[in-house]
Formats: C-alpha cells, structure tokens, sequence
C-alpha cells in the first residue's frame, strides 16, 4: 500500500510498516495496510483531533466531519467497516484516547484493513488504526523542537436568515394569503415595518451569535534524544480552540514521556506516558445541547425580535421563548458547564533478547486512568417588556427553572501481554514466529446526579435539593493467545499463518472460547525470471507484488464498537430498579422480570478476504497499490422466526447468530515524487468504494410481495434511500383543477401553482407509500470517496495542497431547510424564491414562477413538505479543497548564527472552499436534516516550527 | 544476572497467560443489578418492588404523562406546531387506540403463579399481593376489551419448550362478553382480597376494584344496549358485539357494585371550599392530604417521580420555564357545554341582533354557569397562581369600521390612533392564531394544574396525581345504571349529588333525567380525565359526533349526538374608542385555529382497534375487527 510521505529521501520499500504486534518491512507486506506518518498530518490544522487531520489522506479510510465544534473529532471509518479498533503504542484504546493524543506526538499511523487486522482479534472486525508515538534514539544529540501556531476560524456555511423585519412581514403575508386566503398583516402595517422606527426594527439574529475570526492555538514543545543506553521522547502540547460563540471554549493540555533504558546486555526496558486534560466550557444554557440552542435561535427568532429590551443590555428583551434569546448564553447571566476529561495512561514495557539469535521476549503491562467530570449549572432569569407609554421595564417572561447537575465518571483499564519472538534468515529463507498472550479489562463506574438549585451564585449541591441520582458499573474483560508464522523465500514467495483463541466475557460462560486463522500470500512477480524476460529489461514496470489474504475472527463489538449484547442475559430473575414507582407516598425501586434467559449467543464472525497487488515504476518513482476486498459476516443476531410463536405467549424467542451482511469495495491509490535539481515534488491519489449489503435475514417474514420488496433487506445494497420522485411543479390552477393523479390525498384541494408533483408510479391515481421507490443513498459515511495530496519544494520553500472528494452518500433536507416559517420562527433566504402572486393580497393575480413552492406559513402537513422526494433529497458530491500552506525554512547560515537547527514559517488555510451540489448554506458534510449543526471551520492559520 | 531477567521475564510472558484464576477473573463478571428469583420471593419489600412495575405498567391512553392525546378529538386544541396534525387529519387511524401488551398480561400471571409458589412470604402478604395482581389482570383484560373486544383470556403463563409444536399456544379470541365476565369476576375476587382502607389510594384496594367492576360493567351493558344503533360493528360468535338481551343483566351488575360503595360510606365527594365551588373542583385535583374522593390513582412524589402537565400546560404569561407551556386550549365546544344554573343549555351569548354584546369585564361572559366550567378551564379573566391571566386577542375599533389591532407575537406593542408611543396590543397569552403556547381557543386548562411554586419548572415538576377512579364516578355508574334500568328516582338522586357540587342547586326531576343529560354530566364532569373518549365508544356516539362533516359549531351544546368535528375558540377583544363609554369594554367573536383544517372523522371500523398485523401474522387462530376496509 501506498505511503505518502514527504521523506523523499526515503527509499520505498526499506520503510518499517506498522503492523499487527510488530513492524514489517513494507517491501514484505503480505497485506492491505496503509499509513501515514507525522510529515504528513503535521500541516493539516483542521481542529483539535486526531481523526480531522485525516481527510483524504489514507487510502481505505472514509471521513466525514458532520459536527464541527471545538473539540469535535470526525467519523472515520476503514473500508465503511464501522468503527475501528484503536491501538496505541500496542495497546487497545478507545476512540476518545485516538482522538485526543496530541498530533505533534505521533510518529505513525497504521491502517490494517484486510485480514492483517485478525491478528488483533475480538474488537477487530471494523478494521485497525495502529498508532505509535515518537521515540528517541539512541546516541543522539538532545534536539528541542518548537512548534506554534495561531489560527482563526469560521462557519464554511450556515444557514442565511438575511431577511429583514419588514421581509419577513411580506412573505408571512404572502404565505397566509397562499395558505388561508386571508391575513392580519395589512399593506398599512407593512407599510410600517418597512419605514422602520420604534416597534418596527430588524434585527439579525445570525450575526449576532456569530463572535467571527474564532481563534485557536497550539503550542507543543518537545525534546528527545538519547545516550548510549537511553533514549527518550518528552513532550508538552497546549491546544486552545474558541467556539464562535461567545465564551465557548475547549482546551486541551497533553504529556508524553516515552523512555526505553538498557539495563543488561540483552534487556530493554520502558515506560511510555500519556496524559491529557482537557476541558469544555461555555455557559449554561437552557435546554439541551447547548452547542445546539445559539445555531437554533438562527433559525427560530424572528428579525422582527430582539436580543435586549429598548436596546438597553441590561434587560433581556422577552420574546415569547427565551431560552432562545442570545442575549441570556454569559457565564453572568445563564450559569456555566463544564466538562473535563483527566487521563493517565502508563504502559510498562520490557524486551530481553535471548542468547539464541532472533529469539526474544517481550513483556507489557498498561493501565489506563480515566475521569470524566462534568457539571452544569443553569440560571434563573428574567424577561423584560418595555413600556414606551411610561418608561418602565416589565417582567414578563424568563424562566424561574434552575437547574444543576454532576456527572462523573471513572474508567479503569488493564492490558497484561507477554509476547515471544522468533525472527531469522538462513540464505533466502526468512521465518518469523510470534506468540501472544493478552489479558484485557476494563470498568466503567459512572454516577449523575440533578439537582434544583435554590442560587445562583452558588455551584454548590446539597441533598436537600437533589432529586436524582444514578449510578452504573460495567464491566468488560477478554482473554487470548494469538500466534502467527511467516515465511519469506527470496523475496519472492509469502507465506503468513496466524491463529488466534479468544475468550469475551461478553457470550455465556459454555460459550466463551473460540478460534479464528488467518493467512495472506504474496508473490513478487518481477523477481520470476520467467515474468522479467515476458516485460523486457528495459520494462518501466520495476517491482510488482500479487498478494491475497484471508481471515476469520470472532468479534464481540457491532458496528458502532458496541457490544452486542446483553453479558448477563443467561441469568434470570428480576432487574432491579427499572423504574421509579410511588406507593403510598414511599418511592419504591420497582423490579421486572428478565425473561427467558438466553443461553446461546455467541461470536460474530467477520470473513474477510482482500486479493491487491502492490507495484512501482520507474525504480519507484511511481509506485501504487490496488486492492479488492469483501467482508462477511455471519451470527449476526436475529430472531428464529421458522417457529412462529403468537405474541399472546407474552415474550419472544431470544435472538440468536442467523443472519449474515458483506461489505465489499475496491482501492486505487498512487504516488509519484521526483526530484529535478532543488525542486522536488510528490502528488499521490487515492480512489476507494466501498458498500454494504444485506445477505441473509433468516425466517424473516413478509405478509405480502410488496412489503418484501420494500421491507426485505435481503441480498440487496444497504444505504438505500426510499422516497417519492418529482416530476415536475405546477404551473397553473388550470392545471392542478384537470390533474387526473390525487397528489395530497384531498382531491388537491390544498395544491397552489409551484407545487411538487410527485410520480403516480403503481398508476393508481393517488399518491401513497407503494409509490416510494429508491432515490438515494444512506445518510452516513460516503461510499465513494478519496483525496490528491501534492507537495513541492524549492530549496527553502515548500508548497502543500490536499484535496477530498466524497460521493454516494444523501443528505435529506427537511423542517427548516424544507418547508418556511418552522416553528414559526425566521425565513431562510432560500424561500424568497418562490412562486408567488403578482399581488400576494389579490387571490386572482397572476403567478410568477419560482424554485420553491408557494410559501405556507409553517405548513409541515403540506404535500410538498411531509414526503421525502428527490426534490429535497440531495445525493451529495463533495470536491473540497482541504489544506494549502506554504512554508518558508530560513536558510541554515541564518539560522546557524542564532545557533537555531532549523526555523520554518509558514502559513495555512483550510477548507477554504468546496464545490458541491448543496445548498449554499449547508456545509456538505452536515447531518442533521435541516442544517442545524455547529458546520465545520475554515481556517486561516499562521505557525513556526523552531529546533534547536 | 542474566539469568534473573530471563526469569523475571518468562514470569511475565507465562505468568499472564497461564494462570487459571487470573483467566477467570478477568471473564467472569458479576452483574450489579439483577435479584435471582428466590431472593425477591423470599422478601416482601422486594416483591413489593416486582408488584410496583406491574402498577407502572397500567395501560393508559389518555394521562398527565400522555397529555397529547388530550387534543385528538374536540375537548382541546394543541398549541404546539408539532401537534397540529391532531387536528389536520381527517381519520383516525384504524390502528390507533391498538393495544395487545400480552407481555404485561404473562407479567401479572407470572406474578400470580409465584406468588401462590412463595413458602417463605407471611400468608396475609400473600393474600394481598394476589389481590392486587388479581385486580390489575382485571384491569389488564378490561382495557384490552375495550379497545380490542374479545381478546384470548389466557390466566397462565405460555411456555414454548422448543419441540416445534406451537398449536398449543395459539389461542382464539373469547367473546367480548366472556371477557368483560372475566373483568367482573375478577374485580370481584380481588376486592375480597384487598384491605378496605380509604387511605390507599396509589394500591388496589376493595373499594377501587368494586368501583372498577361497576365501571367495566357499565362498559358492557352500554355496549350491549347501544350497539344495536351499530349493527355492523360485530363478528360471529359475539367475538365483537354483547347482545342487547344481557344489557340489563349488565347494568345490575354495575348498579349494585356502585352501591356497595356508596353504601359502605368509605368516600365522598369533596367539599373542602363550599363558598367557592369552583375553586373546589379544581382543587379537588390537585389536593392529595386525605382526599375523601379519590378512590385509585397513578401517584407522583417530588424528587423520586414527579409529572410535567403543569410544565406543559402552563399559561405562556406566568410560566416558570422559558421553553414550554400552554399546550392545551380548551375548545369552545367543550366551553360551552357546560350548564347554565337554570339547568339549561346555550352558547355565550357574543351577539345581539347583529351587534357585539359588549362585557364591562372580560371574565362576564362567562358567569352563570356550571362551577366545573371555570374548575376545568382557565378562562380570561381567571388567575392561576395567584396572578391574573392575560388573555385578548386585540383592540377592536369601532370608529374604523370594527378593524381590529392585534399583533403576532406574544404582548406585542404598535401605536394606536391618536397615541405617539407604543403600547400593547395582545395579550401575553393571546390568543395568537398559529403561535404555539398562545391560548389559540382563548382558554387554557386549569384541570390537573399545580399552582405550587416550581410545579412548572421542568427540573422541579408537579406531584399532582393522575386520579383513575373517584367517588363522583361512582354516583354518575349508578346514576347511569339506575336510568337505564329504569329507576328515574334513583338515577335522579345520585346524579343531583354530583350537580349540586357543581353549584346547579335546581335539582332535577326524576322526569328530567334524559340520556342526554347523563352524557353532558359526564362530559361536564370528566373532561381531561381520560373518560370521554371511551364513554362516547361505548354509547356509539362516536360515529355519530365526529361525522367528518364540517359544520358550524352546534347552536345545540346539550344534544348528545350533535355534530362536533372540528375546535373553536373564543376570543375577547378590547373596544378602543378613546373618550366614549364603551371605551375599555369587551366583545367576544367565535373563530376556528387556522391550524384546524379537517374534520374529525370517526369511522365504524374505529371502534375497536385493528389487530396489529404481526400479531394476526402469529396467530392463525384470530379473526380481524370489524368495517376496517
């Protein structure tokens, strides 16, 4: 597989490769495995997290950032598997823990994505990201590195509520007449609110929550080197990102302290610490997210409201729902939340290589500390009106409603591994042989509790005020022996053999252990005689590898990384405290019956085969891979409906491994550098496609042919979209009053020129649910998607861009960004374009045409709104323009006077722009179905990188 | 040297793996929340707790938790925007109102199996926990009958053993009358074994199961007698359908379950303000310190479980929380069948020959009626919390041809003719046509509102109760009962007790006892107490009221079978006539919520839900509702 890195002065081929429990030679890679490594992500500044970094720039892994929040990570997924298993440093972590390593840390990432990720077994079926962090080397000079940067950020897009007070006025008169033929906004009052004046201002509700120009920093510093015996790594990062909202801010403090000592001729030891806090806060606001209610009040306060009564800031101006007022979300006024996430995690490690050549043993014990403290703490507050007639400031809203809550949690994880070694060439016969024995747990206490404060000025809780409190253990634990053989002749011929017993304490006790193999070959074709003199000499085409790889293993997590089921389900009796019940006044802990026990779920198992070659030109100038996979999976879980059990009996038949799904797609990506005196450049690509399917629903029943069709997930692509197709708008009464086909189910009574009219599909005159057909794709990660990456460099300048694409995946536009007037709240700008009367007061005037339908106040019911159409739905094609930076390093004898090692400057953008086909107020990646999502960032980023 | 670390490591490499206790420990967890079945059987306070999760599963469609469903048919508007579909479809699903939760039923009879098993409970433990599970399978198959009709009355527990053979499991449904012999039977064995002790009110008790089984008797002698109006609604082998020859047999039954209560002077109505009746029937809700009324009840506590009607229901003006409020209007059509004192019927009087009357105060209209009517809605003019509510929809000009002055949003302010600075033209309140939490009929509910600070903050919430069974139902069964069967005397005497709380003091006739004045008093009686809709089920007024016909509301507000599809309101609006007598008094005009844009069709295959299909799909041995094509 393809690196891309920019060490031009590295020689394809030589290059260590992370992999499953240890390095390979990438020359010797048996299996589809891509990485990156620090050169490539340390210029991408597109948020806090690890996994922004990432867009495009790894072949096999699909990214989409939906939600782009200070501190928010990315969904990326391996091959659309789901959710990969993390390990970090050779230990099994947690998305969070990925995510918030400090980049500046990290010295790889692997991407294991075929059966080379068996070797990690039971969370492994969704693929693995392997990350190291750096090390230092032995007998080095200390280096210290340095490296800041400031940027600032803003909304790619959010959606336009530009239109004025007296706009809105207009189009809810024109939306009124349209809907009830009748409106209590007169021409004179509008005639009012276009003047403008004391009770007839406009205000701009986007503008106000939006503090433009957010910033955000990092500073890492960082030494490493090492003497003769040790060799060290320390680092300290600093990262601060402001929200675009007022007083909204995440930050993040990051440790890592990795030191290997020899302490015998033979024996290795070390320690690797990771540490981190990191901290969001923003004020209390009134209802729930609280990220959410500042991008809502966008949407929902009309212009002709505003934040502070008689524009006086010390009022908050009462509009009708004020958890929604702006002017409230300060620390001062609304109260403050805070989370913080304090991590330790410390991985002892030691290798003793043994007298016989190439054997060795190796020795790990990790233990993972992690605490999650949050609390909230949401004013009281009041609304005022004011009254012009005698000056007063009136209550008459807010909210008397405190609210406070704590929650914590304490996550305890133990990974005990001991590893042995074997690793030796006799002439062209190379073997390797690696055992494992891992033991890993892992407990999740967690504890919340409300609370009705009776101050405000006070974060201070007492019982007599709490009225909940919950609390939770969870256990995990997972024991296994792995072992894998490899065997390499010449160069030329691959063989690895691996085998893996694991046990979960996720399945019943008689069903815990199981045992998964793997295998991959690999055949280097340019190194067969026969095959050199088929190409010539001369032949461009300098090294090409066939490999194929096929692997089982028994997975105790779904997609998502969850666990599949319930580990106690082959217990019976009662759960205790489902439930709250009052009895006679005494609150009574209630307790319900469990059920049938369920004795026999076990491992889900997950095929997955991958057949690629791996090929270079011109003596590696161009080199690539190409890779097809097909993942299956079986024991899926599902009901055993061949018996067919009436629901009298009162519970169903427990679930059990029936059913099966695949996951199938292909990989292009490729590379070429070169280097022309001073000027050096690289560009690589990656293509990939990859798409789910439903193979079997065992006894899956239908009550009739239609409702197999559009119910029956069998053998067919998941990730379809059903809805109805437009095939054009009204253009006229005449025509709506002689449309033979029932489109709104009333005879199209509520129909106005401009409105959808939806495909009779089933010819039955009406419009109903057997006229939905497949329009679209699934709402999650794209199945299509890639990334160009180019760098270049002359002498002491450098240039690099980074582009992705995504296709195949559909966004749904609905409530605001469907129908006007939600909620009665603002306008989108979008609906000024739409049909209208001539007159909008004269009911018989002509209608001008539009884009939209004729606007309804608040009309979700209508026809045009209640359906999914392809006129809303949009199949989403996403070119995005990612990072752009030039860098200037000063040229040595400048910075060889300051006695400085190296000063690069440079200076970045990202996501400046992509070219799409949504709406030009939703961000691409958004998905939340009316755009009401904190969007990704643009960054414009200035930075140094300092060694000294 | 060397050899240490060799071993140090080989400890490690071995030690982990090879250690079986180690293996074991990290597999083998425990759960922390689940009780193994002797350890609850063998405790009260735990079976208790088993017993508590039976209660929390009564089924309901209508409650305080459920307070949506309120506004599906004509007695409220809802003033949400993601509500306003109860009032633009036209049918009523055939599916809704569907309940076939057989997995609460093998609950209750798992229950009663162990509990009868249990060898190391007290025996009066025993004895009343088989009570209480014997009165909520009562309640259990009576509200499955009643959605459903005839359902299969299963009294154990099914067990597929896995050999393939699933005949022995499918059951055919029993005829609608054999259940509701069921429901009686079984009120009747639970009540003797239940404590008779009024101060339980969130337990069964033998005066809530005799009181149900008066109840669910009355459900089948009305569906006995009324259905011959609906023929259709029926299946073979009275499946669906009670003959109309048992109606009697039926109404005896439920008359004399409601005189063993009234006869054993455990409750009464209550009468805590006698000066002020309205207030007494709204607190009659709300005040939970021994009321002699209420008889079984879903029970709330602060801290532990409380309810949110309060929160939801809020007026906009005096709400405690920024976020809601105000979800239920009242309809004008329920406003107005509430009685005059004199015992008649009649709309507000909003115009004369052509002309608004005009009201010198806002809440004038409204007086010289039934005291439930202000005890049920908050009308304008009324306080709620000790402050006044703000309910007007606008200024009205009589020097400008009646045009009217009103704004869009909650207290909005413009300038009036004559006036150089704005001030306000709405109320907080409204109403405001298509502003959600703005009284859209001009009322609010006030039945079940908490007027305790905090009741309305989400985070505090109310602990008002939600009351299943009161004694003034009780008198309106045996009222009911006694009419049908004839005993006008009787039927007049239970239902003036009931009236006369009410303030209607003129009692009525034994002569005047008509139907119709049953169904008014009910529905005067039990708005919002999630009676309604199943008393007009089971009378087959349904069809008949909501006809899916758009019509003017009635001018007949006491007719039983008049036509009420779709919800009015009332609005008050405030004559502004600078400098003349009429100046600063009210008008009232009668408008329909735009938001209201069809009429309530209830079709004959609604009166008993539809069998969910995967239900039918389980079992070849049931046969599907009536008039569902």
């Amino acid at each position: 597989m393809i690196n891309v890195s920019l060490q031009s002065q590295a020689i394809q081929g030589q290059q260590m490769i992370v992999v499953g429990y240890g390095t390979q030679q990438k020359k010797n890679l048996t299996a589809a495995i891509s990485s990156v490594s620090s050169d490539d992500i340390k210029n991408v500044h597109a948020g806090a997290t690890v996994s922004t970094s990432l867009a495009g720039k790894i072949s096999g892994l699909s990214f989409r950032q939906s939600e782009g929040r200070p501190g928010a990570s990315a969904g990326i997924q391996i091959r659309n598997m789901g959710t990969p298993l993390y390990v970090i440093d050779g230990v099994e972590e947690d998305q969070g823990q990925f995510n918030n390593l400090s980049p500046n840390d990290i010295a790889s990432i692997s991407v294991l994505k075929d059966a080379s990720a068996a070797i990690y077994g039971v969370r492994a079926a969704n693929g693995v990201v392997v990350v190291t962090t750096k090390q230092g080397h032995l007998d080095t000079k200390p280096t210290v590195n340095i490296d800041t940067y400031i940027g600032w950020q803003n909304f790619t897009r959010y959606p336009n509520t530009t239109v004025t007070a007296y706009q809105w006025e207009k189009y809810a008169a024109e939306a009124q007449m349209n809907e009830y033929g009748s409106t209590n906004i007169t021409p004179q009052e509008l005639a009012k609110w276009k003047q403008g004046g004391q009770g007839y201002q406009s205000f701009n509700w986007a503008d106000f929550i939006d503090n433009k120009n957010a910033p955000q920093s990092s500073v890492n510093f960082n030494v490493t080197g090492g003497s003769k015996t040790t060799n060290y790594y320390l680092s300290l990062t600093r990262l601060n990102q402001n929200a675009e909202f007022r007083e909204y801010n995440f930050n993040r403090t990051n440790i890592q302290s990795n030191i290997t000592s020899k302490i015998g001729d033979n024996l290795k030891v070390g320690i690797n610490v990771n540490g981190r806090i990191e901290e969001r806060i923003h004020p209390g606001v009134p209802g729930g997210d609280d990220y959410w209610e500042p991008l809502f009040s966008v949407m929902r306060n009309r212009p002709t409201s505003q934040p502070f009564a008689n524009d006086n800031p010390k009022y908050l101006s009462d509009i009708g729902h004020d958890a929604e007022n702006g002017g409230l979300w300060t620390f001062a006024n609304s109260g403050k939340y805070q989370n913080d996430w304090r991590v330790l995690q410390t991985n002892l490690h030691a290798q003793y290589d043994f007298p016989l050549k190439g054997l060795s043993a190796k020795g790990l014990f990790s233990y993972y500390y992690a605490n999650d403290y949050f609390t909230n703490h949401e004013f009281t507050y009041n609304a005022y009106t004011y009254s012009p007639s005698d000056s007063t400031y009136n209550r008459t809203g807010g909210s008397t409603n405190p609210w406070q809550e704590r929650g914590q949690e304490l996550i305890t994880q133990t990974n005990l591994q001991g590893q042995l070694n074997y690793d030796n060439t006799f002439g062209k016969n190379t073997i390797g042989a690696t055992f494992v024995t891992e033991l890993y747990q892992r407990k999740d206490l967690y504890n919340w509790l409300h609370d009705v404060p009776a101050v405000n000025q006070l974060n201070i809780i007492r019982e007599s005020t709490i009225d909940t409190y919950n609390d939770s253990n969870t256990p995990q634990g997972r024991v296994s022996y792995v072992g894998r053989v490899t065997y390499n002749y010449a160069d030329t011929y691959y063989l690895e053999v691996a085998g893996r017993e694991d046990a979960s304490w996720e399945w019943p006790p008689n069903h815990r252990w199981g045992f998964f193999p793997s295998v991959s070959v690999g055949w280097r074709l340019t190194n067969e005689p026969f095959f050199t003199s088929l190409i010539g000499a001369n032949s461009i085409l300098s090294d090409l590898k066939l490999r194929a790889s096929w692997g089982k293993l028994g997975s105790d997590v779904d997609q998502n990384g969850n666990q599949i089921t319930d580990p106690f389900g082959y217990i019976s009796g009662y759960n205790y405290g489902v439930g709250t019940v009052i009895l006679n006044g005494q609150a009574v802990n209630s307790s319900q019956d469990r059920g049938e026990p369920v004795t026999n779920i076990t491992w889900l198992i997950s095929h997955t085969t991958d057949i690629g070659a791996d090929f270079a030109l011109w003596h590696g100038q161009v080199s690539g891979s190409i890779d097809y996979f097909y993942r299956k999976r079986t024991g899926l879980l599902g009901s055993a409906s061949n018996v067919i059990i009436p629901n009298e009996v009162g519970y169903s038949l427990p679930l059990e491994n029936l059913n099966s799904d695949a996951q199938m797609g292909g990989e292009f990506s490729i590379s070429y550098q070169n280097q022309i005196g001073d000027f050096s450049y690289k560009l690589g690509g990656n293509v990939n496609y990859s798409r789910a399917m439903t193979l079997v629903t065992k006894f899956a029943k239908f009550g009739n042919s239609w409702d197999n069709y559009r119910n029956s997930p069998e053998n067919r692509l998941a990730g379809i979209f059903w809805g109805y197709q437009v095939i054009g708008q009204f253009k006229s009464q005449k025509q709506i009053n002689n449309y033979p086909v029932n489109i709104d189910g009333q005879g199209n009574k509520t129909l106005l020129p401009g409105d959808l009219i939806y495909k009779d599909v089933n010819g039955d005159g009406v419009i109903n649910q057997y006229d939905e057909r497949p329009i679209g794709y699934g709402s999650g990660q794209p199945d299509f998607y890639g990334g160009i990456n180019i760098a270049l460099k002359w002498r002491g300048l450098d240039f690099t861009a980074d582009f992705s694409y995504d296709g195949m995946y559909s966004f749904n536009r609905n409530w605001e960004s469907r129908w006007p007037f939600q909620n009665g709240g603002a306008l989108l700008d979008q609906y000024t374009n739409s049909w209208h009367r001539a007159n909008p007061y004269d009911l018989n005037s002509q209608w001008i045409p539009g884009k939209y339908p004729a606007l309804r106040f608040n009309d979700s019911q209508h026809s045009d709104y209640n359906k999914n159409s392809t006129f809303w739905l949009i199949n989403v094609r996403d070119f995005r323009v990612r990072t752009l930076e030039v860098g200037y390093t000063l040229p040595k004898k400048l910075t060889n006077r300051y006695k400085m090692g190296r000063i690069r400057i440079y200076l970045d953008t990202y996501n400046l722009f992509s070219i799409d086909n949504m709406p030009s107020y939703l961000d691409p990646a958004v998905a939340s179905n009316n755009g009401l999502q904190y969007p990704q960032n643009k960054y414009v980023d200035v930075g140094i990188n300092l060694t000294f | 040297m060397k050899k240490n670390y060799f071993f140090i490591i080989l400890l490690i490499v071995l030690g982990s793996a090879g250690c079986k206790n180690t293996v074991d420990s990290y597999l083998n967890k425990k759960p922390t929340d689940i009780l193994l079945s002797d350890q609850l059987w063998s405790d009260p306070s735990l079976v208790l707790s088993n017993l508590a999760s039976l209660y929390d599963r009564v089924p309901e469609y209508q409650e305080l938790d459920q307070y949506g469903n309120f506004a599906d048919f004509d007695l409220a508007f809802p003033s949400a925007y993601g509500d306003y579909w109860r009032v633009q479809n036209q049918y009523y699903d055939y599916n809704n109102w569907q309940n076939w939760d057989y997995d609460y039923v093998r609950a209750i009879n798992l229950f009663v199996q162990k509990d009868r098993l249990a060898d190391k409970l007290d025996n009066s433990d025993k004895i009343r926990f088989l009570g209480e599970a014997q009165f909520l399978r009562a309640n259990a198959y009576f509200d499955l009958v009643k959605r459903m009709g005839g359902v299969p009355l299963l009294l154990d527990t099914l067990q597929y053993d896995f050999n393939g053979d699933v005949a022995s499991l499918q059951h055919a449904r029993d005829p609608e009358a054999s259940v509701y012999d069921f429901v009686i039977s079984e009120f009747d064995s639970a009540a003797n074994n239940l404590p008779k002790d009024p101060s339980i009110k969130a337990r069964a008790t033998w005066g809530a199961a005799m009181a149900m089984k008066s109840r669910a008797a009355l459900y089948a002698a009305s569906i006995a007698k009324y259905g011959a109006t609906t023929p259709s609604v029926s299946l073979p082998n009275g499946i669906v359908g009670i003959p109309a020859s048992k109606a009697d047999h039926y109404y005896q039954i439920a008359l004399d379950a409601a005189q063993k209560v009234i006869n054993s002077n455990e409750y009464s109505l209550y009468m805590r303000y006698p000066n002020d009746l309205q207030k007494n029937f709204a607190q009659l809700f709300v005040d939970k310190n021994n009321n002699p009324e209420v008889i079984w009840v879903k029970d709330y506590k602060l801290k532990s479980r409380n309810e949110q009607f309060t929160v939801g229901n809020q007026p906009h003006s005096l709400t405690e929380d920024a976020a809601t409020g105000g979800f239920l209007n009242p309809s004008l059509n329920l406003a107005e069948s509430f009685e005059k004192l004199d015992n008649t019927f009649g709309p507000f009087k909003t115009d004369s020959a052509g002309n608004y009357v005009k009201y010198d105060n806002v809440g004038d209209i409204f007086k010289g009626r039934d005291a439930r009517l202000g005890g049920t809605i908050m009308l304008p003019g009324s306080t709620f919390r000790g402050s006044s509510l703000d309910i007007w929809a606008g200024y009205i000009l009589p020097q400008a041809n009646d045009s009217i002055i009103t704004g869009s949003d909650f207290g909005q302010q413009k300038v009036l003719p004559g006036q150089s600075v704005p001030s306000q033209v709405v109320g907080f309140d409204g109403p405001i046509d298509e502003l959600e939490h703005s009284a859209q009929t001009g009322f609010y509910i006030r039945k079940f509102m908490d007027p305790t600070p905090g009741a309305g903050d989400i985070g505090t919430g109310s602990n008002v109760w939600w009351i299943r069974m009161r004694y003034a139902e009780v008198l309106l069964n045996a009222a009911e009962s006694a009419f049908e069967l004839g005993q006008k005397d009787l039927a007049a005497q239970y239902l003036n007790e009931v009236r006369a709380r009410a303030g209607l003091t003129t009692p009525l006739t034994p002569d005047q006892v008509t139907f119709d004045r049953i169904v008014y008093n009910r529905k005067a009686e039990f708005a919002f107490e999630g009676q309604y809709f199943w008393d007009m089920k089971r009378w087959r007024l349904a069809d008949k009221v909501w006809n899916g016909g758009t019509t003017d509301l009635t001018t007949l507000p006491g007719k039983a079978d008049a036509p009420s599809t779709e919800m009015y309101g009332l609005w008050p609006y405030k004559i502004y006539d600078p400098g003349k007598s009429d100046n600063g008094k009210w008008i009232f005009k009668i408008v329909k919520p735009s938001a209201v844009t069809n009429a309530h069709q209830f079709r004959l295959g609604n009166y008993y839900s539809r069998i969910p299909d995967n239900v039918m799909a389980n079992n070849p041995k049931l046969i599907q509702n009536p008039d569902q094509q």
